[in-house]
């Protein structure tokens, strides 16, 4: 028991960044979000209009989540409870494979294996250690949220309701880190996984069931086999339910077992997928900058293609489900009418341009990845053997950022041919489905920013190139989903290239926007590539 | 001075800083066309890091480098055209093959001999079709000399490249540093280990705290070696101080120790050889006791 301790104090001495800057950013966007609420929404009919406006329009359901009767607590639960516990989750599964799969794939794993504890101790440390990070993300979140002026009880719930979705994704992670052969993969499989239970929560949330205070929307079946349906379910504010609570640290539980009777059977480094012996010779492609770079890419870009094709499905088939849904309700039909332009029509394209936005974001995350593997081929050592070829760094990153362009517009692609195959299967017609293609492409040019910026950052600063990376992206998240609640000011919010993009098909299309962004895009490429010629090889 | 007698690799006072710390302090270097230079040192004195400007993935921060009359942080893709690099650390692409990994960094220079490929793979017994997340340590080493060798090369800049080989796969590595070098190529080999160097170099640099602390061929650094004895059952040890080409000798009740210049081994064996000793141990000089010598003996001179 001393032992295991010491590993995970030793496994916390690791992350001392890396947890704090998860734990407090998390915390901060907590605290912002409930004291925005608390300024712009005090008092009931703010709070009853907003909730109206939210529950009669699919998209946002699908976003954010249920509306749950006023409060600013209810309110503050509503809008941000479900991009909280996607952050917990991920905060959590990159914690697990960290200190699992990616151990073992660099032998670090069978270094401490020698030490005389049992096989699955360091398994167990990372349970714990995972645990404790989601209890004190918690208690920072309760904190938050008290400070902003919530009350203590429900504050104290939603922070648990964050913290046990967390933990659940730390016990699946742990699962997912037995079986992937890789710690990217094992990364990538569980960040799937996180986003596919935001998915199914979205879907059940968005075919929900409107009460007729117009106030509080039930969730369809599909939230139930969510573990952020099951957090949302808590209901902290309102109508406080432990028993969501116990059944996901049920489930923790029971992922978490599994995993370790599996790590107990396994030899260390073992991998339960089968391996394939490769090919004897390099194919087609094999030997050049860019054809390494698509290799690299291309499974991490059908993990993201597949994320995108299930959202640009959603988008399409849903859509007409839905307002079929909230128009049946005949005393909603004038309210809708007034408030969406279009009817039910525009309720669809409302839906639609919401998670195509998402599949822009997923197109942009794509391409960054992409530029970011070169930092891991820099920082691994591989790169110095790639540089050493009588081949330029310019063609280097040149090759990199050409399959990073490609992946974005892979992605936003795939989403918007399967939004258009959705949207005609559904049998609904408010326009041309193909019209979904060029919505879905309009992202594109914000995805291409980003990952030239990301690509500068590389370039100038290596060593900060991943945080950096992912935190642009973050910030033009958190700008876009969250700018207009925090009352940022307008030309805070236009820092975001997603502020930029043509939201097709509500919008129409918006060739002087889209032209700047590319044209952003290409210079911080450029500057990217006169950057890394200018500095020394970095570990 | 004309090309025909222009180093391949020169650096004059080559400074280095990491931060606060100083890896290259002044380093001169010169490898003659088509020597085999041993480029010794022990861990952290910068052998590396000198490799790392070579191939201008790295710029000096004072000093000059010039491969092929070429400063290689300015002109690195004319510098490198004829350059085959193994690194110190071999990082795989965990998910492709040890074959594909072969063909990409040899193809990245021109394409590989295919002749010599298929010979480096059958006599370094390597098996190509694994994933080179299998691979270990001498097998990933391995991946870096095929690639190394399967393509003529004018230079070959290796970075203590027989970790992890085995003695046979270390024949066929020096069979193959050989085999360049006939052809003209020349080789600039770091180690740590004395007896590799020893082996396969025609000249040879000491690096320390990132200075060249000593160059010249094997016969002008002979100075430098020395063979350590111990030897039991002598009748008169104290005898030993009249031999020639004696250092450091120890006594101890029947045991002595000391060691000889490797000038004067002859009339040392001579020196040594009587009916009573019962025990003989001779030892190699290791580098860093060479070191150690290298600097007091300096210091008692000075």
């Amino acid at each position: 028991m001393p032992g295991l301790l010491q590993l995970a104090l030793f496994q916390a001495r690791r992350d001392r960044v890396t947890l704090p800057v998860w734990i407090l950013g998390i915390t901060l966007l907590g605290f912002a979000t409930s004291s925005a609420v608390v300024t712009q929404f005090g008092d009931e009919p703010s709070q009853a209009a907003i909730l109206t406006l939210a529950a009669t329009n699919p998209a946002f359901l699908f976003l954010r989540g249920l509306p749950d009767g006023t409060g600013v607590g209810a309110v503050v639960f509503f809008q941000g409870f479900a991009f909280t516990a996607v952050l917990a989750g991920l905060m959590s599964t990159f914690l697990v494979v960290r200190h699992t799969r990616t151990d073992e794939e660099l032998g670090r794993a069978e270094f401490l294996g020698s030490v005389p504890l049992p096989r699955a101790a360091s398994l167990t440390a990372t349970l714990l250690l995972g645990a404790a990070a989601n209890l004190i993300l918690a208690m920072f979140l309760a904190a938050g949220f008290v400070a902003a002026g919530l009350p203590v009880p429900g504050a104290v719930g939603a922070g648990a309701a964050v913290g046990a979705v967390g933990v659940f994704f730390v016990g699946l992670a742990a699962a997912v880190a037995q079986v992937m052969p890789s710690g990217r993969s094992a990364n990538g499989a569980a960040a799937g996984l996180v986003g596919a239970a935001y998915l199914l929560r979205g879907v059940g949330d968005a075919l929900g069931t409107l009460a007729s205070d117009l106030l509080h929307v039930s969730s369809a079946w599909p939230s139930l086999l969510s573990p952020i349906g099951w957090g949302q379910r808590l209901r902290p504010f309102t109508s406080p339910d432990l028993f969501a609570l116990l059944v996901l640290l049920a489930a923790a539980l029971g992922v978490a077992v599994a995993a370790v009777l599996i790590r107990r059977r396994r030899d260390v480094g073992a991998i339960l997928l089968p391996q394939r012996d490769g090919r004897e010779r390099a194919g087609v492609g094999g030997t050049s900058f860019v054809g390494l770079a698509w290799r690299l890419q291309r499974s991490t870009l059908a993990g993201w293609c597949v994320g995108a094709a299930a959202l640009g499905a959603v988008a399409g088939a849903l859509g007409p489900l839905v307002s079929e849904t909230v128009s049946s309700v005949a005393p909603l039909k004038e309210l809708i009418s007034r408030l969406v332009p279009g009817g039910q029509a525009g309720l669809i394209d409302v839906f639609v341009t919401a998670l195509l936005g998402v599949a822009g974001v997923f197109a942009a995350a794509a391409g960054i990845q992409a530029v970011l593997r070169m930092r891991a081929e820099e920082a691994e050592g591989r790169a110095e053997a790639l540089l050493a070829a009588p081949l330029s760094r310019a063609r280097w990153i040149g090759a990199n950022l050409f399959i990073a362009a490609g992946s974005a517009v892979g992605v936003s692609g795939t989403a918007g041919v399967a939004a258009a195959i959705g949207l005609g299967l559904s049998g609904t017609s408010t326009g041309p489905a193909v019209s979904l293609v060029p919505a879905a492409l309009a992202h594109i040019p914000a995805a291409l920013v980003f990952l030239a910026a990301a690509a500068v950052v590389f370039a100038a600063a290596p060593r900060l190139s991943i945080l950096l990376g992912w935190g642009m992206l973050a910030g033009g998240l958190v700008l876009g989903e969250f700018g207009e609640l925090f009352g940022l000011p307008v030309w805070l919010q236009d820092v975001s290239p997603f502020r930029h993009s043509s939201a097709m098909p509500v919008e129409p299309f918006d060739p002087g926007g889209a032209l700047a962004l590319a044209a952003i895009a290409v210079a911080l490429a450029g500057l990217a590539v006169y950057s890394i010629r200018r500095r020394d090889l970095t570990a | 001075m004309n090309t025909a007698t222009q180093p391949v690799i020169e650096t004059l006072g080559l400074v280095k800083h990491f931060g606060r710390t100083r890896a290259l302090d002044g380093l001169n270097l010169s490898v003659a066309a088509g020597e085999i230079h041993g480029f010794l040192g022990p861990n952290g004195a910068g052998k590396s890091t000198t490799l790392r400007v070579l191939l201008g993935l790295i710029r000096p921060t004072a000093g000059t480098a010039r491969v092929f009359g070429v400063n290689p942080w300015d002109d690195p893709v004319r510098a490198h055209r004829d350059i085959a690099y193994v690194p110190g650390d071999v990082s795989l692409w965990p998910n492709l093959s040890g074959g594909e990994v072969i063909d990409l960094l040899t193809g990245l220079r021109g394409g590989a001999d295919g002749n010599l490929r298929q010979e480096l793979i059958d006599e370094f017994e390597f098996d190509p079709r694994k994933k080179a997340r299998t691979y270990s340590k001498g097998n990933r080493q391995k991946v870096a000399l095929i690639a190394a060798f399967a393509r003529p090369a004018r230079l070959y800049l290796l970075d203590e490249p027989s970790a992890g080989l085995d003695p046979v796969m270390d024949a066929v590595f020096r069979r193959h540093i050989e085999r360049v070098s006939r052809g003209g190529a020349t080789v600039l080999l770091s180690s740590h280990i004395l007896s590799e160097v020893e082996q396969l170099c025609d000249r040879i640099t000491i690096i320390r705290s990132g200075t060249a602390v000593e160059t010249g061929t094997l016969g002008e650094l002979r100075h430098l070696k020395r063979t350590h004895f111990r030897v039991t059952g002598l009748a008169e040890p104290a005898r030993l101080a009249a031999l020639p080409g004696m250092h450091g000798i120890s006594i101890d009740g029947g045991a002595a120790e000391f060691d000889a210049d490797a000038a004067d081994l002859g009339a040392v064996l001579a020196g040594i050889a009587e009916p009573g000793i019962s025990g003989l141990t001779v030892a190699p000089p290791s580098l860093e006791s060479l070191f150690l010598r290298h600097y007091s003996d300096r210091n008692t001179a000075g």
